[in-house]
């Protein structure tokens, strides 16, 4: 999948950056998250797809837009912790001059 | 880390987006995806022999066809494909190129083409022939018809290359390979052409053998055209070999007394046994037709043209087909030239004159056997004493002056009872005819030189 890489990187990058912003605005943001048992389900239902596209069961074009969507998904997720992580640190760093 | 799992409850928002990009990303990569992906496949198969491959990709996934020469090049052209950097699965639908049982191989000639038919055992040898086909035919159309099969004897491409070199030599015909046995049929495009495949084919590489060999030659012909205009006699065609050539054309001069011979004869092998033995004897019954043609084609020797009288041609068409060799076969369509108007006896005599200036009629050495040679010569005379008949003509026996006169003089009365014989025998009246011998005592050259014997020696027409 790395290999062709070069047909989509910009994507992958944006999922990236897209992640990144997400995690940056998860820290102080105030909405409701997603609930443990949700966060179950979706976990599940991730492992789930990363089991088919490691297994090769889903056929030709179908199987390459699952691997593409997890791998999108995954940098996300990292952009999502990268962000976040940062953010946390500003905002801590930042709370004892208050 | 409870920090992260407490924000990754927040982070859903950003799928939506997410999805968005990856329906975009998916939209637009999937056919370069696909097109590079075949392009990679396509390269890595660039050194492997295949027939009929076919390449196809869906998302990441290739189906591969192919027929493959063998188990091992099937194996590896699968695993090359599988190795190409992105392939995620090969739906591996190649297969062994079928294995013919017998292997069979063919080339046929026609008139406008050859055409390459049966077997061959790989892409490159099938170029291979179809190349030296157009190379070696000059010009020739080439039609492949050749299907790729396993299977082919050890140096295929040896013994069909030669069997290539042979088709060339055909004017039509076929030549298969089966396995290893070979089977050729047609004609030969030139005389000789069938002996040269013959020898072409002592070279085929152990193991292989000529199981038929049914070339057969272009007709072997010889023709003589005595054309009393021109008064020539025309040989042209073939004839064995330079000694037999000579032999015919100093035959010819023998028997053809007043004809130029134009020789345009050739030599080639090919000639059909007893050649000669069939062609003089043939030759001697044109020169008796006063126009005529002599035909000998293979072993079938056709004789047509005009006899200058009755008997002359009865004799021809019944006598001639005895002297042949075994399996000939001779057909002549003889007919008889119009009577000559008659002439005064003044009128013969210059006539008779005339004839024997040009020739003589000769005998065996020493006696009075009539030589076959002189055949036309006294159809001729024959012809002539015919258109006078009311005149009686002395037949004059002359000898050279060597030897007792006594024995000269019976020698040459002899010989002038066998030219009236002759005469007999082909319808004239005996009663026409004095023979008579002069033995040597009227020379018309000098006895001391071997010319001048031989002006000596010789028979005479006279009308009285």
């Amino acid at each position: 999948m790395m290999a062709l890489a070069t047909f989509f990187w910009g994507w992958l990058l944006a999922a990236l950056l897209l992640g990144f912003g997400m995690g940056w605005i998860a820290v102080v943001h105030r909405a409701q998250g997603v609930s443990r048992m949700w966060m179950r389900w979706l976990a599940l239902l991730a492992i789930a797809l990363l089991a088919a596209s490691f297994s090769r069961i889903v056929p030709g074009r179908f199987g390459y837009w699952l691997d593409l969507f997890l791998v999108m998904f995954a940098l996300y997720l990292v952009g999502c912790a990268i962000g976040s992580w940062l953010r946390d640190r500003v905002v801590s760093r930042s709370r004892p001059a208050n | 880390m409870h920090g992260l799992f407490k924000w990754s409850s927040k982070w859903w928002p950003g799928v939506i987006p997410l999805v968005i990009f990856w329906g975009i990303a998916a939209w637009t990569s999937t056919a370069t995806v696909e097109g590079d992906l075949a392009a990679r496949s396509n390269a890595a198969l660039k050194d492997t022999v295949l027939d009929k491959r076919r390449i196809s990709v869906d998302g990441r996934d290739v189906t591969f066809a192919a027929n493959a020469f063998s188990e091992d090049g099937r194996l590896s052209a699968v695993a090359s494909v599988d190795a190409v950097p992105g392939v995620r699965l090969v739906n591996d639908e190649t297969r062994l190129v079928p294995e013919a049982k017998p292997f069979v191989w063919s080339a046929e000639r026609d008139v406008v083409r050859v055409t390459l038919g049966g077997n061959a055992p790989l892409p490159s040898s099938k170029s291979k022939l179809v190349e030296a086909a157009k190379a070696g035919l000059g010009g020739v159309e080439v039609a492949d018809q050749m299907a790729l099969a396993r299977g082919a004897p050890q140096r295929f491409d040896t013994v069909a290359l030669l069997l290539l070199d042979q088709i060339g030599k055909l004017k039509d015909g076929k030549i298969t390979l089966t396995d290893t046995k070979i089977a050729l049929a047609g004609m030969a495009r030139e005389l000789g052409g069938r002996e040269a495949i013959a020898a072409a084919l002592k070279n085929l590489p152990e193991g292989y053998s000529v199981a038929a060999n049914d070339i057969k030659a272009p007709p072997y012909v010889f023709q003589a055209y005595k054309d009393p205009v021109a008064v020539t006699l025309t040989l042209t065609g073939y004839v064995p070999d330079n000694n037999v050539h000579a032999a015919l054309v100093a035959a010819a001069g023998r028997k053809f007394f007043s004809e130029k011979v134009v020789d345009n004869l050739k030599a080639s092998v090919g000639a059909p046994s007893g050649f000669a033995a069939a062609v003089v004897p043939a030759l001697g019954a044109l020169s008796r037709l006063s126009t005529g043609t002599l035909v000998v084609s293979d072993r079938e020797v056709k004789l047509s043209g005009d006899a200058l009288y009755d008997a002359a041609a009865g004799q021809i068409r019944d006598g001639l087909g005895k002297d042949f060799p075994q399996g000939w076969q001779y057909k002549a369509e003889v007919t008889v030239k119009p009577a000559a108007a008659p002439v005064d006896p003044t009128v013969c005599q210059q006539l008779f004159s005339e004839i024997l200036s040009k020739g003589k009629i000769r005998f065996e050495s020493g006696k009075a056997d009539i030589v076959p040679d002189s055949a036309g010569l006294l159809d001729r005379l024959i012809e002539t004493a015919m258109r006078c008949p009311n005149a009686t003509i002395e037949v004059a026996g002359h000898t050279d002056g060597d030897g007792e006169e006594a024995t000269n003089r019976t020698l040459s009365e002899r010989r002038a009872q066998a030219v009236v014989d002759y005469l007999v025998r082909a319808g004239l009246p005996a009663s026409r005819f004095a023979p008579i011998g002069y033995g040597s005592t009227q020379p018309v050259a000098g006895n001391d030189s071997e010319d001048g014997k031989a002006q000596n020696r010789r028979i005479e027409f006279v009308v009285k």
